[in-house]
């Protein structure tokens, strides 16, 4: 019974609650692809343009999206004492977090997957950089959002006004990550820059805040 | 001790007031606010 | 009731020594140090400015150590963990009173240095970061329910110290790589005529003293709303236990 095996059994129950229902990804799915359009609709980009501004929307739209997921993840929890289970059994609390942390990310992931195809068509775009870059570029992204997004939305579990809590105290920590993957991704599609420098610091600011989650996770839950 | 200079019509001038008003008005205020607070809740003992 | 007694003289001593000293320093500012040649008397905003921008990095480091003893003494010590929270809600409080003051000040000169209110420029940007991440741990105290606030919003404030310096860093590189116009072009920091180091340092000393004497205020109401939601919840037992005397 060692950690990975405790963080697997969480990862295969929320992968597998949700997908029965499927409620969240299609969501969230629908959403950013709403998101898309109204911001084409805002700024109706030249081909040029687009590839100055679509890493930005991106990343806006995945960031509204995830934020629509995240509390839900967690408000399952809540059924059946099922949370209360959890902080009674010796498994490890830091488990539980990493295991819906992943399948959060697993879940964004299946997002941004079709959603990238749609960008590319929406707004005619080809990289001018080095494209096997996003590759790395998006994971790294989504893990930053997810990783704090899960951590912060169980902070917010108790709490009245749940839904607007998350967003209200995810989006500055998240400030300088949101910049390093919009940057970045900017940096790929128009050419114009090396994104080395962008992508270093996601790495920093996911080890940083990953370390900072799996410690604090044990003291968030067992408030009160 | 003049101070005329510090009124007058220019931007300059105006924002200058300003920005002097604002800092006591943030400050006073908050000390103001926390100072009446302070004095409504009841001490120990109620 | 000595102690008490002490600890009121001070603070009324502290009080009328700061407001003293706010004076001296205004006067300083406004009357004593020269009119800078190339802006004018627009510049002596920034003996207000630059002291209150000076404090409001100062006083998230409180923020956080006391966030860092509530979390450590919260099981061991819990009587010790309600100050440290007191320290914290004073302190994160006084952060967002002098982070506004520099925005504002930092606005109403750049209307008239530069003709701009606002730009992204690598110090405005963070001290707007800083801004936002302090209202996101008021918000969090309002929001959240009430047996779990402080340790929430310790958790919070743990976040927010580490990532205060990733932000001051990525939105350095973000404006390397996309320079825009630089807020302060006379820096403050380097080179400033001898002339002005009275008001500067004056103002310093001034609002620093401030500060520590708004937090203290802030630690005291904090302590007495503390002490009557434990007086509360003492009645609420007692009640419940149906004493007979």
């Amino acid at each position: 019974m060692n950690y990975g095996f405790h963080v697997w059994a969480h990862l295969k129950k929320d992968l597998r609650l949700e997908w029965r229902s499927r409620d969240s990804i299609n969501g969230m799915l629908f959403f950013s692809l709403l998101i898309v359009v109204v911001f084409s609709l805002a700024f109706d980009p030249t081909a040029v343009e687009s590839r100055h501004i679509s890493g930005g929307i991106v990343w806006v739209a995945l960031l509204f999206a995830a934020t629509t997921a995240l509390n839900q993840s967690w408000t399952r929890e809540l059924k059946n004492h099922v949370l209360e289970a959890q902080r009674m059994s010796p498994a490890p609390p830091s488990a539980l977090f990493l295991g819906k942390a992943l399948s959060n990310f697993v879940f964004v992931t299946l997002v941004e997957l079709v959603l990238a195809p749609l960008f590319i068509v929406f707004y005619n775009l080809h990289a001018l950089g080095q494209a096997r870059l996003l590759w790395v570029v998006m994971p790294l992204g989504t893990w930053a959002l997810v990783c704090n997004g899960t951590f912060f939305a169980a902070l917010g579990l108790r709490t009245r006004n749940r839904e607007l809590l998350l967003p209200l105290i995810l989006f500055p920590v998240s400030i300088p990550a949101l910049l390093g993957m919009i940057e970045a991704t900017t940096g790929i599609l128009a050419g114009e820059f090396d994104p080395g420098l962008w992508i270093r610091l996601l790495i920093a600011y996911n080890l940083a805040f990953t370390t900072a989650c799996l410690l604090l996770f044990e003291t968030a839950l067992s408030t009160e | 001790m003049k101070l005329s200079w510090l009124f007058g019509p220019t931007m300059a001038q105006r924002h200058l007031l300003f920005a002097y008003l604002v800092v006591w008005g943030i400050q006073g205020g908050y000390a103001a606010w926390v100072a009446w607070q302070w004095w409504r809740t009841k001490p120990q003992g109620q | 009731m000595d102690r008490s007694r002490l600890l009121k003289s001070v603070a009324v001593a502290w009080f009328l020594l700061t407001l003293g000293a706010i004076v001296y320093a205004t006067r300083l500012a406004l009357v004593d140090a020269p009119t800078d040649a190339l802006q004018g008397n627009i510049f002596r905003i920034f003996f207000y400015h630059v002291p209150h921008s000076m404090l409001s990095l100062v006083w998230p480091y409180v923020n956080l150590a006391a966030s860092a003893g509530f979390l450590f003494w919260r099981r061991r010590d819990p009587l010790r963990a309600l100050t440290a929270d007191a320290v914290a809600i004073a302190s994160a409080e006084v952060t967002l009173v002098y982070a506004t003051i520099c925005l504002a000040t930092g606005m109403l000169w750049g209307r008239v240095e530069w003709g701009i209110w606002w730009t992204w420029d690598y110090r405005l940007t963070s001290m707007l970061v800083l801004w936002l991440l302090f209202v996101s741990y008021l918000m969090l105290r309002a929001l959240s329910s009430t047996g779990q606030t402080k340790t929430l919003a310790a958790v919070l404030s743990i976040f927010a110290g580490i990532d205060v310096p990733i932000v001051y860093m990525s939105i350095r590189w973000w404006r390397t790589q996309h320079p825009g116009p630089v807020f302060f072009s006379s820096d403050p920091d380097a080179g400033v005529d001898k002339s002005y180091y009275p008001a500067w340092i004056a103002n310093i000393v001034a609002w620093a003293m401030w500060g520590l004497l708004l937090m203290a205020m802030r630690y005291a109401l904090e302590r007495r709303r503390q002490q009557r939601e434990q007086d509360a919840a003492l009645k609420a037992i007692e009640d419940s236990l149906e004493f007979t005397r």
